[in-house]
């Protein structure tokens, strides 16, 4: 009976058709395991991924040339077979229905109308020359970015100082690297992050700082998890973040206090005798003046400041001094800060007296932000003159001009504004023509109203974006349609130095085109292609690009080309031999030689200052701001094309907030909440949680409205914008708001 | 791999499984797995090197399965197990098999990233809804895996899984869902999740199915605030060195959601609930001739708009024939083999009472009319009124079964029953009313006698309405305050409609006690279309606060689900 019965029924079941096949999977051939077969590939190639610095390996799988699927390459350095979800639908944006697939020009009745290339690069070069005819040189500026190629990024910072004779460029680095630049340059004597992922792996105590790193650069987190020394990890962070979670010991010092808590441990550390003799007196400069400096800082007045207990401090400072390969690692909670390049320095200043330098596993190390942040830090021609150089120093300069074969005199000898300079220069009528290349500033900076406003005082702002419809490119006159990521050809550098390669496996929409591309059209317009005559393609960029770097710390004249780059995985800078292959993974100051004449390191150190803005009884809570999800990128201009992660991270705007705090204003979870700054205020879903302390709120930087909310607060020495302090209110969405309870 | 841990167990079962791990491990040639050089030829895929702990080396032995194993102290939120499935899988743009959740305190600094798919139940709640047996659990590998082309699109197993893991797709009007990746587990390969994992948090291990069937008891949960593992018995293992606070809870907690409508559902239940109504009422009273007709015509006319309306809920009506498949298990699968029934007694019966109207005008007709007995089609009644209930009693078991709190039996049974009374007895009242004017004085009594039964059973039904809903409003953290919750501060202007519904449509009955004549059948009729909308709204209430068991939801959240 039974027997007849399932007979029956699998008779009547239907194991297989069209809808199943649409699910079947098939062996992917070239070392890739099985794939779905309506997207076998015929060939596959590793292209670097174009989001954060981390600089992964991923495996584009190609049919007939084109991109059809990605996955993690198994064998890249970096990333060792994995990736985040940004990674993985890394084509998907590519393939958005709002990239810019033309120019588009702002028409009379105010709306961007598409127009083709011709009149765009007229209008261009026609606009921007008549600001400079009126208003000097100076009056027409750029921002770029750490997004686009390193070539691209020295063909814009060339055409525009060498060629079209702006003074002013600046990045949106600045948001994200300036104090990392800032400190090493003044410590070590050079922009060089000393370290290589491998340190994770070799260290025996790991040290974050401001580093939600779980998050922000998982893949990095997964280097630590392979570390086979069991270390202790130690995550200082004012919110007990997902890295904070996973680490051994987690320090919730109050925001803005890790200058006062890095004195104290350099302090605790030298009373304790756990400095390196040695070490100090072979490399370094100034040990005893930043002793003396130090010994100021008491575990009294260090537990009163940074909220933390004694027990703490001497907790911490112990796993310091009883480690072997100590590694400190920063990342935005350091570099985003009011006195951040000091921040950073102190980190330096920790590793310098311990003699946890150059060695494995140790290492005073900057994780930064953006796929080619240092691509930018190095070849952007910005604060810096190209190639790592110093716009100041004559040889440099006749160096420089050597290689572009030009006179020297086309070289501005008065340095770059700074972003936030840049911005005041609009607000001060100097700026008037503003070029924005790969960057959503209308989102991004911080105290976005005020950028909002003048943005819209500018005689002419263009704006070069792979999409149309950037809160920025609503703003512009004229937008220009870039090829992206996957688009086009050219190198990153990563956060470990790797130069790893990008390479074209779609094609562009319409008739965008790649940025190198672009900046090769402007200056045929402009007249001055003669100029740029040698950068024919971005390859042909790259080899001028090693010319730079000859004799410069960051060397890699022998790196021969993309080839040698493909070959090995990338390659660090820096790198001058080239009849041999080098390591898989090199890090610096191995023989304690730093950049400076003398080859020392300094201990750089200054009293800490209080932050711009602090919370008070009208706006009681200080509002951190930072990264939300792996799976959301700086402004969403392009996750948010992507399903997938639009589904991984809240659509709406959230604030984190105690439930202390929530009791107290009669906040309900996940109801809406007017959070108000003094200078503006948004509507967020309250996630109402302890991770965040009594007092504190956090709203992921994803979100457009949250830098409404931002103080403009900057360290003096990066100019670098502090994101995460500023004086918030909170009350129930629709209520007026009553006396608030400071807690 | 470090941060992994080869084994967490409970304290009481601590000596056994690490021996018996160990003791298994030791029988373990991994020579040539661990150091063969093979897949530098291609000949294994270049990833295995850093899978190959994480997959059992061996094949499900006898009354073994594979499960997923995750521990939790791994998963740190990347979420990159999500889009590997997405993009190994080749899903549609927006579906996701996996998904990454969040579990947090309120009073402690404690997060926990939850990734999530399917468990590969030992009972599976999906396969056991499914009318037409498109679910298969393989006895080899345990591994539930859906028959895409077998699938009609009922949606039924998204209701039943109490983890939310059957996708439907609109487009495909079909359900996917995650099958482990049971075509690279047979060919040796880790599922896409696994392989995808940076930190190594997710496994395949083997269990033993009876451990499960034996050993879960009611309390046991995968997770806090997930439904009982007894339910469907999920093979999957969470592990963690931490303690989770007592208070620890969904990301999302305090979103109170709202369900889809499933309007379809809402037609198909208060027309066929209505109907058996009608056939009860045309079975008990004493009607015959026209009346008996009118009441016989309406009622079937009204289970047919039901089941037409039915049919827009399924993505392949045009395999539903298939239906009765699930009949052993499946209250689907029953539920519309007694209303297919029900369809055919009612239309026969509706026939039969018309034959006599019919017959002058149709000649053929006449000819049955004179061989069929009149009392068959009374008998048909009785029957169509008892084949009704029991189909009634299946609508209300396949959403008691889902065990979803707010379709509790005793407030599904009262809903459902409670329309067929209300709507039987206010529809034959209705019927008779105009009978009344048609032939005055013979059904007076009756339809006015059934019109103050409709209005009495309105009352006791929307006062009970009212108690659930501000009683829902008033206590803790039920599901019942949730579901309350959510439509008090999401539906409140609906929930004015029905008591402005109820009021007027009571008035208008009471009015049509005075009327009478064409008057009386206006107002019963108008009455009667308003306490059917009503009932309408209050079926979509049923769907909409339904919220269901579901694994730990992620960080909030979307406006539009909250006000």
């Amino acid at each position: 009976m039974t027997n007849w019965r399932e007979k029956a029924a699998a008779a009547l079941r239907q194991w297989n058709g069209p809808l199943t096949n649409d699910l079947v999977l098939t062996p992917g051939q070239f070392g890739l395991g099985q794939v779905p077969a309506r997207l076998q590939p015929d060939d596959t190639t590793t292209v670097v991924c174009g989001y954060c610095s981390t600089g992964c390996g991923l495996n584009v799988h190609l049919r007939e040339g084109r991109a059809i699927n990605i996955t993690a390459d198994s064998n890249y350095p970096v990333n060792l077979g994995m990736a985040c979800p940004k990674g993985w639908e890394a084509l998907t944006p590519l393939a958005a229905p709002d990239r810019a697939t033309t120019p588009y020009l702002r028409n009379s009745r105010g709306e961007l109308e598409p127009v083709d290339w011709e009149r765009a690069m007229v209008l261009f070069c026609e606009r921007f020359k008549a600001i400079q005819q009126e208003h000097g040189p100076e009056s027409v500026a750029w921002l770029g970015t750490g997004q686009i190629c390193t070539e691209e990024l020295a063909l814009l910072g060339a055409l525009g100082k060498f060629g079209m004779g702006m003074i002013h460029g600046d990045g949106n680095t600045r948001q994200c690297m300036a104090t990392a630049v800032s400190a090493y340059k003044e410590s070590f004597g050079f922009d060089a992050p000393p370290f290589t992922y491998a340190d994770f792996e070799e260290s025996d105590v790991i040290i974050l700082f401001g580093s939600n790193l779980c998050i922000a650069h998982p893949i990095l987190w997964q280097r630590i998890l392979r570390n086979r020394n069991c270390p202790e990890i130690i995550a200082v962070d004012p919110r007990k973040t997902e890295t904070a979670m996973a680490s051994t010991q987690h320090f919730a010092i109050r925001p803005k206090s890790d200058l006062t808590l890095l004195y104290g441990l350099a302090n605790l550390l030298i009373a304790g005798g756990s400095m390196d003799h040695e070490y100090i007196a072979a490399h370094t400069n100034e040990f005893d003046r930043f002793a003396k400096f130090a010994s100021h800082f008491t575990t009294d007045r260090v537990a009163a400041e940074t909220g933390l207990s004694q027990d703490d401090l001497w907790r911490f400072a112990q796993t310091i001094a009883r480690g072997k390969r100590v590694s400190f690692w920063w990342t935005m909670g350091v570099n985003q800060g009011h006195e951040a390049t000091r921040t950073a320095q102190a980190i330096i200043n920790l590793a310098l007296l311990t003699g946890n330098m150059g060695r494995p596993g140790t290492g005073a190390n900057s994780i930064t932000g953006q796929c080619n942040a240092m691509g930018s830090r190095l070849f952007s021609n910005t604060t810096n003159l190209i190639g790592g150089h110093d716009l100041g120093n004559p040889q440099h300069r006749a160096k420089v001009a050597g290689i572009l074969g030009m006179e020297e005199q086309r070289i501005p000898t008065q340095p770059s504004l700074a972003y936030d300079q840049i911005i005041d220069g609009i607000a001060s009528g100097k700026i008037r023509g503003l070029w924005v290349i790969a960057t959503n500033s209308a989102h991004s900076w911080i105290h976005q109203t005020e950028i909002r406003e003048l943005f819209a005082k500018l005689d002419f702002l263009v704006v070069q974006d792979m999409y149309h419809n950037t809160d920025t490119a609503q703003l512009a006159d004229l937008v220009l349609p870039a090829a992206g990521w996957g688009e086009k050809e050219g190198t990153f550098i990563n956060s470990e130095r790797r130069i790893g390669l990008l390479k074209r496996v779609s094609k562009a929409p319409g008739q965008a085109l790649s940025d190198f591309n672009i900046f090769k059209l402007v200056a045929q317009y402009w007249g001055c292609g003669a100029l740029f005559e040698k950068w024919s393609s971005p390859e042909a960029a790259f080899q001028i690009l090693k010319e730079f770097s000859r004799g410069q710390p960051c060397d890699i004249t022998g790196i021969a080309d993309y080839a040698a780059l493909d070959a090995c995985g990338g390659i660090q800078w820096p790198w001058t031999d080239s009849t041999t292959t080098p390591l898989p993974e090199r890090r610096l100051l191995e023989d304690g030689r730093y950049y400076h004449p003398d080859g020392r390191a300094r201990f750089v150190f200054e009293e800490p200052r209080p932050m711009a803005e602090i919370p008070d009884e009208a706006f009681p809570f200080l509002l951190l701001t930072g990264r939300g999800s792996s799976a959301q990128w700086h402004t969403q201009t392009r996750t948010g094309k992507s399903d997938v992660l639009r589904k991984l991270a809240p659509a709406h705007v959230y604030v984190e907030m105690h439930p202390d705090d929530a009791r107290h204003l009669g906040v309900e979870p996940a109801s809406l909440v007017t959070v108000t700054s003094r200078r503006g205020a948004l509507d967020a879903l309250a996630f109402v949680t302890a991770t965040v302390q009594p007092g504190q709120v956090f709203i992921p930087m994803h979100y457009v409205s949250t830098n409404r909310l931002t103080f403009p607060s900057f360290d003096h020495y990066s100019r670098q914008p502090s994101y995460k302090a500023c004086a918030v209110s909170i009350h129930p969405a629709g209520k007026t708001p009553t006396r608030p309870r400071v807690s | 791999m470090p941060g992994m841990i080869a084994e967490l167990p409970d304290e009481g079962t601590l000596l056994r499984t690490v021996i018996d791990k160990l003791l298994e491990e030791q029988q373990q040639l991994t020579a040539v797995e661990r150091f063969s050089r093979r897949h530098e030829a291609h000949a294994v895929p270049a990833h295995s090197r850093y899978y190959r702990d994480l997959i059992p080396r061996t094949k499900p032995g006898e009354g073994q399965q594979y499960a997923f194993g995750v521990d939790l102290d791994a998963c740190t939120g990347c979420k990159g197990c999500v889009s590997a499935c997405h993009s190994l899988n080749g899903l549609d743009d927006d579906e996701l098999w996996r998904n990454v959740g969040l579990l947090h305190s309120g009073t402690s600094a404690y997060q926990q990233t939850v990734t999530t798919a399917c468990h590969h139940c030992v009972d599976p709640a999906c396969m056991n809804g499914c009318p037409v047996l498109a679910y298969d659990k393989d006895p080899k590998t345990g591994i539930v895996r859906h028959l895409d082309d077998q699938c009609i699109g009922c949606q039924y197993c998204v209701l039943k899984c109490p983890y939310e893991v059957p996708k439907y797709s609109k487009a495909r009007g079909i359900v996917r869902k995650c099958d482990m990746c049971s075509a690279r587990l047979a060919e040796g390969e880790a599922p896409a999740c696994v392989q995808a994992c940076p930190n190594g948090a997710i496994t395949i291990g083997l269990i033993d199915r009876a451990a499960l069937t034996v050993g879960t008891r009611t309390a046991d949960r995968l997770l806090p605030g997930t439904v009982s593992s007894a339910y469907a018995l999920p093979t999957t293992t969470y592990r963690t060195r931490r303690s989770i606070p007592a208070d620890a809870a969904a990301g999302d907690a305090g979103v109170f959601r709202l369900q889809e409508a499933h309007w379809p559902l809402v037609f198909m239940l208060v027309f066929s609930q209505m109907s058996v109504g009608i056939f009860a009422a045309l079975a008990a009273l004493p009607v015959s001739g026209g009346a008996a007709a009118a009441l016989a015509v309406t009622g079937a006319g009204l289970l047919h708009l039901g089941l037409a309306a039915s049919v827009f809920h399924l993505g392949k009506p045009l395999g539903a024939w298939r239906a009765f498949l699930g009949l052993r298990r499946s209250w689907m699968s029953r539920e519309i083999v007694a209303f297919g029934g029900l369809a055919g007694i009612a239309s026969a019966c509706a026939a039969l009472h018309s034959l006599p109207f019919v017959a002058p005008v149709v000649p053929a007709t006449a000819i049955i009319a004179n061989l069929i007995p009149y009392r068959l089609g009374e008998g048909l009644a009785v029957g169509a009124a008892l084949l009704g209930l029991l189909a009634i009693y299946c609508s209300a078991m396949i959403y008691i079964d889902t065990q979803r709190p707010c379709w509790a039996a005793g407030h599904t049974v009262r809903k459902f029953f409670g329309t067929a009374a209300l709507l039987g007895i206010a529809g034959a009242a209705g019927v008779l009313a105009w009978m009344d004017v048609v032939s005055p004085g013979g059904y007076e009594g009756v339809w006015q006698a059934l019109m103050l039964a409709a209005v009495g059973i309105h009352c006791v039904l929307f006062g009970v309405d009212v108690a659930w809903l501000t009683r829902g409003l008033s206590t803790g953290f039920t599901y019942q305050h949730r579901a309350a919750r959510a439509l008090w501060l999401q539906r409140q202007g609906a929930i004015f409609v029905t008591a402005a519904l109820f009021c007027s449509s009571t008035l208008l009955a009471l009015a049509a006690l005075i009327f009478t004549g064409l008057p009386a059948a206006l107002s019963a009729t108008a009455s009667l279309g308003l306490t059917i909308g009503a009932q309408i709204i209050d079926r979509y209430f049923y769907f909409v606060a339904s919220e269901p068991f579901r694994m730990p939801g992620p960080v909030p959240i979307r406006q539009e689900e909250h006000s």
